[in-house]
């Protein structure tokens, strides 16, 4: 018959999807050669000479290729898909291009394409805004502007940029958690508290920006905005409440609440930093794993196919990724705060969870097509 | 038999506006409310996302909405939607989904089963 026209509708939604394929195979690339580059600087031992380049590029620019090669080019796929405009594609575009210039070793260039990067995805919310004018739309580009103040930074070699480019990935998740709250019965504060919480990120970060005992206080300052954010989403997401529904979102809600938990972790890690502790680690990667990671595994078998038309089917095999990832991350975080080679194991166990992560997906996606690969069924035929 | 003709149609509001054959009427209700948010974890009927349902001689018009325009997963749950739909119904009638933003989404436009796992 036919083609029908919700057919035709969706391969026009679609001619995109080798784009999308393209910048996701660049962010596992930058996730790949950051995490080994981490697992290097984990290592307690001297890294031995002659390592190949991509290796070292992973090393020194480890950050930049987590967060910005990997996860900014998957956020900013995530809203290209939502936008469904060939323009918004150039975020992402830029981000893949700067990771690709990092790992090979042209830093200068990597940098200015990240910044490009950031420029045009400010652009990108922006025009989500002016579709739709809501608290949190404005929060997404707000973030966006973030990630764009954390590549000028990393250009320009002004300090570090890591609390901008952690406020752009906190400030995307609780925009999008703002948004889910819409379902609840949310009294008028829930969203100035956020908008509270929000400012002392913001003015934290600011102050780490600059120099001297004011820097201390912005560390200070934005590991507060992460302990009330986590105190926000603990009383007003819906994970509470969607832990106790079956199958995919009880899944969903555990590693939410899960990485919740790290996210106020983090906010003392960051305060302890700002003291003079030695938790630089704790403050880093209960973030950046513990929370936003954790994120990542949540959304994951709702996202991938959202972008890559590739189904998942889920089952309780994406539980064992999980619990590894936070398994380890206490191993590395708690037993590993005083002694290197527990945290370098914990280390390790952490990319075992990622790559446990990518093959539970990798499977997922072949019970999929197994179950429901076939043609349609017309059962009134 | 023409399942169309005119002395079968119905129109209804409830859980969403519905219009065309009462044969195929709970079929319908039954696909939608089998397309699952999977962030809520509640089906698109209860959510409210279903705007409407047009059954005419040749195809079948669906209109839903999504709580965000920063939504990524509108393609999955229509992907659902015109799977599930496809199970139950005749070849013959072509499948339309179409997102729309007007009006904007409300919660009041939630089931009760839904408001009450919201917590209204």
């Amino acid at each position: 018959m036919d083609a029908r026209p919700h057919e035709r509708a969706r391969q026009g939604r679609h001619g995109l999807v080798s784009v999308a394929l393209a910048a996701l195979a660049v962010a596992a690339a930058s996730l790949f050669a950051a995490v080994a580059g981490g697992l290097l600087r984990a290592c307690p031992a001297t890294a031995p000479p002659g390592l190949p380049g991509w290796l070292v590029a992973g090393a020194t620019s480890h950050a930049a290729l987590m967060i910005c090669g990997f996860l900014g080019t998957l956020v900013a796929t995530e809203r290209a898909v939502a936008v469904g405009r060939a323009w918004a594609w150039l975020p992402p575009a830029a981000s893949a291009l700067g990771a690709l210039l990092l790992i090979g070793g042209d830093a200068g260039h990597g940098r200015l394409a990240l910044l490009l990067a950031g420029l045009a995805f400010v652009g990108v919310s922006v025009a989500i805004v002016r579709r739709q004018f809501a608290p949190h739309t404005i929060l997404l580009a707000i973030g966006a502007g973030a990630w764009l103040v954390g590549n000028a930074m990393l250009l320009a070699d002004a300090g570090t940029p890591l609390p901008w480019w952690f406020a752009f990935l906190v400030l995307t998740v609780a925009a999008e958690r703002l948004e889910m709250t819409r379902l609840t019965r949310r009294a008028r504060t829930t969203g100035l508290q956020l908008a509270a919480v929000v400012a002392v990120l913001l003015a934290g970060a600011t102050a780490a920006s600059l120099a001297g005992a004011v820097a201390a206080l912005g560390i200070a300052l934005f590991g507060a905005g992460l302990l009330l954010l986590a105190a926000w989403l603990f009383a007003h997401d819906i994970a509470t409440r969607t832990i106790r529904a079956a199958g995919l979102g009880r899944y969903m809600a555990t590693c939410l609440l899960l990485g919740y938990g790290w996210l106020a972790v983090a906010g003392v890690g960051w305060i302890g930093l700002a003291a003079g502790r030695p938790w630089r680690d704790m403050a880093l990667h209960a973030l950046g794993l513990g929370f936003i990671v954790s994120m990542m595994m949540a959304h994951a078998p709702v996202i991938l196919p959202a972008l890559t038309r590739v189904r998942v089917r889920f089952g309780a095999a994406f539980y064992a990724p999980v619990a590894l990832l936070h398994v380890s991350l206490a191993i590395r975080l708690g037993l590993g705060l005083d002694d290197p080679l527990r945290r370098g194991m914990g280390a390790a166990l952490n990319a075992a969870a990622l790559l446990l992560f990518i093959a539970t997906m990798a499977g997922a996606a072949v019970a999929w097509r197994l179950a429901r690969g076939g043609p349609t069924r017309r059962e009134l035929d | 038999m023409n399942a169309l003709a005119a002395h079968d149609r119905v129109e209804s509001h409830d859980p969403f506006p519905y219009a065309g054959p009462v044969a195929l009427r709970a079929a319908i209700e039954g696909a939608l409310r089998r397309v699952v948010d999977p962030e809520v974890a509640m089906s698109i009927v209860d959510v409210g996302l279903v705007y409407g349902v047009d059954v005419s001689e040749r195809q079948v018009r669906v209109l839903v909405t999504m709580t965000s325009a920063a939504c990524p997963v509108v393609d999955v749950i229509i992907d659902d939607i015109w799977h599930e739909l496809s199970r139950v119904l005749p070849a013959s009638l072509a499948i339309d989904v179409e997102l729309v933003w007007e009006p904007p989404w409300m919660p009041a436009r939630m089931s009760a089963r839904a408001r009450a796992v919201m917590g209204w």
